[in-house]
C-alpha cells in the first residue's frame, strides 16, 4: 500500500511516501509551504518511480499547528484524496509525538498567549487533547510519576524543564514517527474527507477578540 | 480547451469551467456573507478557514454543473495575485493539487487580470487591442491602457480609499449590513442625487488619479451632523458624486489617450446607475462601452479561468512552485500600483 503523508504543521513541512509502512523516502524543507509543498509531492513520487494514481491513501497532520501551514496541507490532501478518490488519514499533531513513545507520556505545543495544548498519554490510550495555562502544565507535570515521559513539540518549556531528564523538546515531526502514527490514526472515506477542517481546540483570537467587543456592547 | 479557474482572494469561494475562454459552463460562487456579518467586513482567518471547509464541495458542484469531471480538464487557473495572503493560498494549494493529480498545466493569474478579462470574455472578437479599462471594486480603482494581451499601461488609480471600499463603509456607517454597495444602490433609487452636494474629490484634475477617502469623511461627517437625515438622499447623492468622478475622468482619459473602447469591470460595475451613465457618456462621445456579464462581476472563478485561456498562449504554464503574493505587480511591466505607506 503506497501512502502519502503531509505534515505542514510546523516551521518544517514534511513529505514522505511510505510502502506498506516502511518509508521509502522523506523529504523536509523549512518553510514556505505555498510555494514548494507540492513541488516536493511530485519529486517524491518521482523518486519512488509511482505517479499519482498509483497512492492507496494519504495521511495528513490535521493539527493543531501553524494556522496557514495547516489550511495549505489540508486543502492539498483533500483535493489529492478527491481526485485520485483515496481515503484520508487524518493524524493529529499530539499523537504523532507520542507514537513511538514506550511509556506513558505528555505532549505539549504551544498554543499562542501563554496556553499550550496538552495531552496526558497513556499506553491504554487516553489521547483527549485540552488547552490550559503553561504555569498549570508545568506544576502538573511537576507532581506526575517519574516515570512518564514529556515530548513537546517547539520549545516554550525548554527553560522550565532544562534540568529534567523526562522532557524531550524536538522542531519537527520525524518520518518514522508520522508513519506509525498512521497506524493509530482512524481512516476516513473521501465523501467526509471533504469536509476535513484544521482541528483547532478555541476560537481565532480575532473571533475572540471581536465576540469581547460585541458582548460588551 | 476546458478550464478550471479558482478564485479565493477574498472571502468568495469561486470555481467555474469556461470552455475556451468564452462559453462559461458552470460558475459557482459560495458566498462567506454569514461567517463575516456579525463582523461588518472580512476577517481574514475566518475567511480562509471557510475557504477550506468549503473549497471541495465547490469544485465538485462546479464540474457536476458543467457535466464534466477532472479527467476532461485540459488546464486549471488560479488567482495567486493579490488578495487575502490567508485566502489566497488555499485556493492556490486546491489548484496545485489538480494540476498534480491530472498531470495538467497550472496557470497563475493575477487577480486584477481576471477582472480586466471578465469584460472580454465572449466578445474578443468585438474588443480590439488597445482599449481602456475602468475597474472598480472594493480593493481597487484603477484605469488602465491595455495594450495587448498581459500587458498593460496604468492611467491612474485611487491614492486612497477604493471606490467599493468606501461605499461599503458608508454602508456600514449607515447600520445597512454587508456588503454595502447593493444596500447603497437599494436605497438610492428612491432618493435625490442632488439632495446633498458632496464634493468631487480630484474631479477636475487632469490626471487619472482618484481619491474617495474624503468623500467618504465628508459623507460620514453629514451623517453624525445630522442622524435623522433621509437616507434615501443622501445614498443617492453620495453614490452619484463617486458616478460623476469615474465617469467623467473615464471619458476624459479615453479622449486624451485616443482610445475609443471602454470596459468596465470589477465589483462596482454591478452598480446599474454607473453602467447607465458611463454608457451614455461613453456613446455621447462616440465612443463603445462593454461591460461584463453580471455574474462575472463580483469575485469568481470564470474570468480567472477567462483569462487563463489568453494569457496561457502568451506567457505558457507555470511550475507547481509558483508564488503566492498578498499585493503583486501587474502584467509583463510589472504595474504597481498601490500606495507604498499603505501597503509597508
Amino acid at each position: 500500500m503506497q501512502t502519502l503523508v503531509l505534515d505542514t504543521s510546523g516551521p518544517y513541512t514534511t513529505v514522505l511516501i511510505a510502502l506498506d509502512g516502511n518509508l521509502s523516502t522523506a523529504c523536509i524543507l523549512h518553510n514556505r509551504p505555498a510555494e514548494h509543498l507540492h513541488q516536493q509531492i511530485q519529486t517524491s513520487l518521482k523518486t519512488v518511480s509511482i505517479r499519482p494514481t498509483d497512492l492507496d491513501r494519504i495521511g495528513i497532520v490535521r493539527g493543531p499547528g501553524s494556522w496557514t501551514g495547516l489550511n495549505i496541507g489540508i486543502t492539498a490532501a483533500k483535493t489529492l484524496s478527491h481526485i485520485l478518490n483515496i481515503p484520508l488519514v487524518p493524524i493529529r499533531t499530539l499523537d504523532v509525538l507520542v507514537a513511538t513513545s514506550p511509556k506513558p507520556a505528555w505532549a505539549l505545543m504551544h498554543a499562542g498567549r501563554d496556553r499550550c495544548y496538552y495531552a496526558r498519554h497513556t499506553l491504554s490510550g487516553s489521547k483527549e487533547i485540552h488547552v490550559a495555562s503553561i504555569d498549570s502544565i508545568d506544576q502538573q507535570i511537576r507532581m506526575d510519576s517519574s516515570s512518564v515521559r514529556v515530548l513537546e513539540y517547539g520549545d516554550i518549556f525548554q527553560d522550565r524543564f532544562r534540568n529534567d531528564s523526562r522532557y524531550q523538546a524536538v522542531q519537527r515531526l520525524f518520518p518514522e514517527w508520522l508513519i506509525a502514527a498512521l497506524k493509530y490514526s482512524p481512516c476516513i472515506d473521501t465523501e467526509s474527507a471533504r469536509a476535513l477542517t484544521p482541528e483547532y481546540l478555541q476560537p481565532s483570537h480575532a473571533e475572540q477578540d471581536i465576540q469581547k467587543k460585541l458582548d460588551l456592547c | 480547451m476546458l478550464i478550471l479557474g479558482i478564485d479565493t482572494s477574498c472571502d468568495d469561494t469561486g470555481v467555474a469551467i469556461v470552455q475556451d475562454g468564452h462559453k462559461v459552463l458552470s460558475n459557482v460562487i459560495a458566498s462567506q456573507y454569514n461567517a463575516h456579518e456579525r463582523f461588518g467586513g472580512v476577517v481574514p482567518v475566518i475567511a480562509a478557514r471557510e475557504h477550506t471547509a468549503n473549497i471541495n464541495f465547490i469544485l465538485e458542484s462546479a464540474l457536476s454543473n458543467a457535466g464534466v469531471s477532472f479527467s476532461d480538464l485540459n488546464a486549471v487557473a488560479v488567482s495567486h495575485h493579490q488578495g487575502l495572503m490567508l485566502s489566497l493560498v488555499v485556493g492556490v494549494s486546491a489548484a496545485k493539487s489538480i494540476a498534480l493529480a491530472c498531470e495538467i498545466p497550472l496557470i497563475g493569474i493575477h487577480h486584477l487580470e481576471g477582472h480586466i478579462y471578465s469584460a472580454l470574455m465572449g466578445r474578443s472578437d468585438k474588443i480590439h487591442f488597445p482599449f481602456l479599462c475602468l475597474t472598480v471594486a472594493g480593493g481597487h480603482t484603477l484605469l488602465l491602457k491595455v495594450i495587448s494581451h498581459g500587458t498593460y499601461e496604468l492611467l491612474g488609480h485611487t491614492r486612497d480609499d477604493a471606490a467599493g471600499e468606501v461605499l461599503d463603509k458608508v454602508a456600514r456607517h449607515l447600520n445597512l449590513g454587508y456588503p454595502g454597495g447593493a444596500a447603497i444602490e437599494k436605497l438610492a433609487e428612491t432618493g435625490n442625487p442632488s439632495a446633498y452636494n458632496f464634493p468631487r474629490p480630484l474631479m477636475n484634475r487632469s490626471d487619472g488619479e482618484f481619491s474617495f477617502s474624503g468623500l467618504k469623511t465628508a459623507v460620514i461627517a453629514a451623517i453624525d451632523r445630522n442622524p435623522e437625515l433621509d437616507q434615501a438622499d443622501l445614498c443617492a447623492s453620495f453614490q452619484q458624486a463617486i458616478i460623476d468622478v469615474l465617469v467623467s475622468k473615464t471619458i476624459r482619459i479615453a479622449r486624451e489617450n485616443q482610445l475609443s473602447q471602454i470596459t468596465l469591470a470589477g465589483g462596482v460595475a454591478l452598480n446599474q446607475p454607473l453602467r447607465d451613465s458611463l454608457k451614455n457618456a461613453a456613446s455621447e462621445n462616440g465612443y463603445d462601452l462593454f461591460t461584463p456579464r453580471r455574474d462575472l462581476c463580483m469575485d469568481n472563478g470564470a474570468m480567472v479561468a477567462g483569462a487563463a485561456y489568453f494569457l496561457y498562449r502568451e506567457r505558457g504554464a507555470n511550475p507547481l512552485s509558483i508564488e503566492t503574493l498578498a499585493n503583486a505587480p501587474l502584467g509583463t511591466g510589472g504595474i504597481r500600483y498601490r500606495q507604498k505607506s499603505k501597503y509597508k
